[in-house]
């Protein structure tokens, strides 16, 4: 059982009414807030029943109030908002009603209003609970009303970005249909949203051609799959075709499942038109550009034919007069007075500056045409330089000036093409020798650079120097700086364009210091490619040490049998006349028949084939006679004015042992006649 | 983790530092929730990542942060949707104090996934009471302390809390010892 504070605890808003509804008892909480609950009132005066009819009146009866035990009773203050709901509860006394409950409360407010707090309340009421349930609930609606707020806000902007894209954005459904698409499409297709929402995309708008991959797009995108970026056409309400490249993405539902696809595309009509356009252009262009360098292939042929028919043209003749002139120099047609010798020299020497000429310009054109194939070797430094300076040699003594050659140990050898390497240094080596003046000094030096990895080549003088403002047109063709110069000092005005050219077609460079009066230094410099050792098999002697002519001619019938296959009287009559002197027997023959006719009846013990010859050329010839074994071993020498790339691999090719352009020296000529004529005879 | 609690860390940030600095949190944090519902659950890793990315944005502490966070939550936050329940939970702070550990059983009886923290008092005395907090989610005894200083701002009643014991120092929960001028509070 309770006791009365108990009591009071568990129920502060009860009242006890006895049989004439008159107030006995209150709890503590009700009297504090409805303060005229005095014992003694009665109840009637205070409240009111609700839902109840006429209640009020049969309040007063004890009767009926006894019948009402399964009631809810909901007492409504005559003097506040206070509602009470309570439960009656017949006591053992029949003259005592209690009640028992507490105030209707549906927010923290009216709570308020009522003076009332939670800790009023029982623990065991639930009016709390309640209260705090409903507080939750309505914060939570203020806050979903809030973010329906915000979403309409974002939604507004979104439409808003979507309508404002430059760019077409469609929205299609997994039916295919089209669900929406922003202003741009409208723009662009003419059809507003309201015309096109429901119909079938790709039947409606895609044009025929381009309606099955658009399917495969939308299949693949209903597969979850982002279909990438298509490019196809769509009809427009005024007939035009709309180009446009479309990404597609999945269109996602609030459940994540594939609810369509977005399309978002980009305007490219304007550039189909122009890329078109661009086409044709590109098409016209490279039909006009193949045109162009068919031509530009015919006169780079034509260019090189000139070249080689020039070389043809202007060697013949100059091996005629060199040859000539060595042969009347040698006294071949008789000895000669002082003055004849002295005129024969005279056209000799202007002869070999003719040489030099075309064979520099023959250089400069093969570097320009990127014909010019370096014949790269482990070379011997020390060699190279002693081989070039032998070149001058002879006309540094005549000009009184001493040669000097500082080698750098360190650079022992370097992989260069030695050849094109010591027309370099003679060329600077000659240059130093004709502008220093009597007594003066050349001198030819090496330098290793480790870090660099680079040979330095340096032909230094003490000669006439070059004026600073002139040093940049040093390397131009035909360039010698001073006019008078050109007139006292002899020079094709192409030897430094060639060095230049040959130096940089090996990687190098080069460079001069000069100080006007004191002389001039030429440096060479040449990527190393370093060798640790020495493996040159480059013969540096060989230029600077041709063999000297053996005039020792044996019986004439048991001499040798040269034939002499050539076109030209003047070459026949020079290398014949030669040859004649120097003992050999001589055979001639005008083109490449003849001369397989005349090995045939002859079997000559060598063979010099002009290349150049009607009827049949030379290779044409050679290759006739080495497909006769018994011509196996007969030596043939091929003679050739073009000097071109790839002459003497041509002519090796098919089947000569050796190979010498013209003009022919004839001292080189007779040299390399001995050694094939020595070879044959020691196998 | 209670959603009022990120959209409280929302609105503390929105209002004292400006919208464009909630946004940098969101973005930093890898937040795509457009708004907190007050009575949602969220990850707890959520609110977390919104604390550290409002460290970063703000150039504050965690521990201001967190405090800043709990003050802001009873003062604007809470008093915003429970302003007249929660000055119902009592007519004193000290009222309120008593009233709290009950508040927190029906929020976890309102929600039974949201895993609220539990709260106990003991040592109540007319200006000083002791409350002991219970969390399994650690590091947010700061959060507690800038609450109980937001509670005794909105009954106007200066008080003083101190932490008297702490979880992450190895105690079985934390504990706050909350003193107030007894002539302001009754």
């Amino acid at each position: 059982m309770l006791n009365r504070g108990q009591f009071a605890t568990l129920f502060p808003f009860h009242f006890v009414l006895d049989g004439n509804m008159r107030v006995v008892d209150c709890g503590s909480v009700l009297l504090r807030i409805c303060p005229e609950l005095i014992v003694g009132s009665n109840i009637a005066d205070h409240f009111t029943l609700f839902r109840l009819g006429d209640a009020p009146a049969k309040l007063l009866s004890r009767e009926w109030v006894l019948q009402q035990q399964a009631t809810l009773f909901i007492f409504k203050s005559r003097s506040s908002e206070l509602i009470l709901r309570l439960q009656l509860v017949i006591l053992d006394d029949p003259e005592r009603f209690l009640f028992l409950g507490s105030p209707w409360v549906r927010n923290a407010t009216e709570l308020k209003s009522l003076q009332l707090v939670l800790r009023d309340f029982a623990l065991h009421d639930s009016t709390g609970d309640l209260l705090q349930l409903v507080e939750s609930t309505n914060t939570s609606l203020r806050d979903a009303t809030q973010l329906a707020t915000r979403l309409e806000v974002r939604n507004a902007e979104l439409k808003q970005l979507i309508d404002s894209a430059n760019a077409p954005i469609l929205i299609i459904d997994s039916a295919g249909k089209v669900a929406d698409w922003n202003k741009t499409t409208e723009r662009l297709t003419g059809f507003r949203i309201n015309e096109v929402i429901g119909k079938q995309f790709i039947d409606t708008f895609v044009v025929t051609e381009s309606q099955d991959d658009v399917r495969r797009l939308l299949l693949d995108t209903f597969a979850g799959r982002s279909g990438g970026n298509m490019e196809f056409l769509m009809h427009t309400r005024d007939q035009r075709k709309l180009l446009a490249i479309f990404s597609a993405s999945p269109k996602l539902s609030i459940d994540g499942s594939v609810a369509g696809t977005i399309l978002v595309g980009q305007d490219i009509t304007e550039l189909g038109e122009y890329r078109t356009q661009l086409e044709k252009r590109v098409a016209d262009r490279t039909e006009q550009l193949a045109l162009a360098n068919e031509e530009l292939s015919r006169v780079m042929r034509s260019k090189d034919d000139f070249v080689s028919a020039m070389s043809h043209e202007l060697r013949t003749p100059l091996n005629a007069i060199l040859g000539l002139s060595e042969s009347l120099a040698e006294g071949v047609y008789g000895n000669l007075n002082e003055k004849q010798v002295k005129s024969i020299t005279t056209i000799a020497e202007s002869g070999h500056h003719l040489l030099s000429l075309i064979n520099d310009l023959l250089d400069i054109a093969k570097i320009g045409a990127g014909k010019m194939e370096l014949e790269w070797l482990a070379t011997n430094v020390d060699d190279a330089c002693q081989a070039s300076l032998r070149f001058v040699a002879e006309l540094a003594a005549k000009r009184k000036l001493t040669l000097q050659l500082e080698i750098d140990a360190e650079a022992h050898t370097i992989t260069v093409d030695q050849r094109r390497l010591k027309q370099m240094l003679v060329n600077l080596l000659a240059n130093a020798v004709k502008f220093t003046p009597e007594g003066g000094t050349v001198t030819l030096s090496t330098k290793a650079d480790m870090s660099s990895d680079v040979v330095a080549f340096s032909v230094r003088d003490t000669g006439i120097g070059i004026a600073p403002e002139d040093l940049h047109r040093l390397f131009s063709p035909f360039t010698q700086l001073d006019s008078k110069l050109s007139r006292q000092y002899a020079g094709t005005g192409l030897g430094l364009t060639l060095v230049l050219k040959l130096a940089e077609l090996h990687g190098g460079s080069v460079l001069v210091e000069s100080e006007l009066g004191s002389g001039s230094c030429f440096t060479i410099k040449l990527p190393w490619k370093n060798y640790s050792s020495s493996n040159s098999d480059g013969d540096a002697r060989g230029e600077g040490s041709p063999v000297e002519a053996s005039a020792a001619a044996g019986e004439l019938a048991n001499s040798p049998l040269i034939l002499v296959a050539d076109d030209n009287e003047i070459n026949m009559m020079t290398v014949g006349d030669y040859l004649v002197a120097h003992g050999f027997r001589l055979s001639q023959a005008g083109n490449g028949l003849d001369a397989i006719n005349l090995v045939r009846e002859q079997s000559p013990d060598l063979v010099l084939m002009d290349i150049q010859m009607p009827i049949m050329d030379g290779l044409q010839a050679i290759k006739h006679l080495r497909a006769e074994s018994k011509y196996d071993d007969v030596p043939i020498i091929a003679l050739t004015s073009r000097a071109m790339v790839g002459d003497r691999e041509r002519c090796l090719e098919a089947g000569a042992n050796e190979y010498l352009s013209k003009p022919v020296n004839l001292k080189q000529l007779l040299s390399v006649i001995h050694s094939q004529l020595d070879a044959r005879r020691s196998k | 983790m209670h959603g009022m609690i990120n959209k409280s860390i929302e609105d503390l940030v929105t209002i004292k530092f400006g919208a464009d600095k909630w946004i940098a949190v969101k973005k930093k944090a890898g937040v795509e929730v457009e708004a907190f519902i007050s009575n949602e659950s969220y990850p707890d890793q959520m609110t977390y990542g919104l604390v550290g990315a409002a460290t970063e944005v703000l150039g504050l502490t965690v521990d201001q942060v967190l405090y800043a966070f709990g003050e802001f939550w009873v003062v604007h936050t809470a008093s915003r949707g429970y302003g007249d329940l929660l000055k119902s939970a009592g007519r004193t702070l000290g009222e309120f104090l008593d009233y709290l550990p009950l508040f927190h059983t029906r929020v976890a009886l309102i929600f039974p996934n949201l895993q609220p923290p539990r709260f106990e008092c003991s040592d109540r005395h007319e200006d000083r009471i002791t409350m002991h907090y219970y969390s399994h989610r650690p590091g947010l005894s700061m959060v507690v302390v800038g609450m109980l200083n937001g509670v005794a701002q909105i009954y106007n009643t200066p008080a003083t809390v101190t932490q008297t014991k702490f979880k992450d120092k190895g105690a079985d929960h934390d504990e706050f010892l909350v003193v107030w001028s007894a002539a302001v509070s009754t």
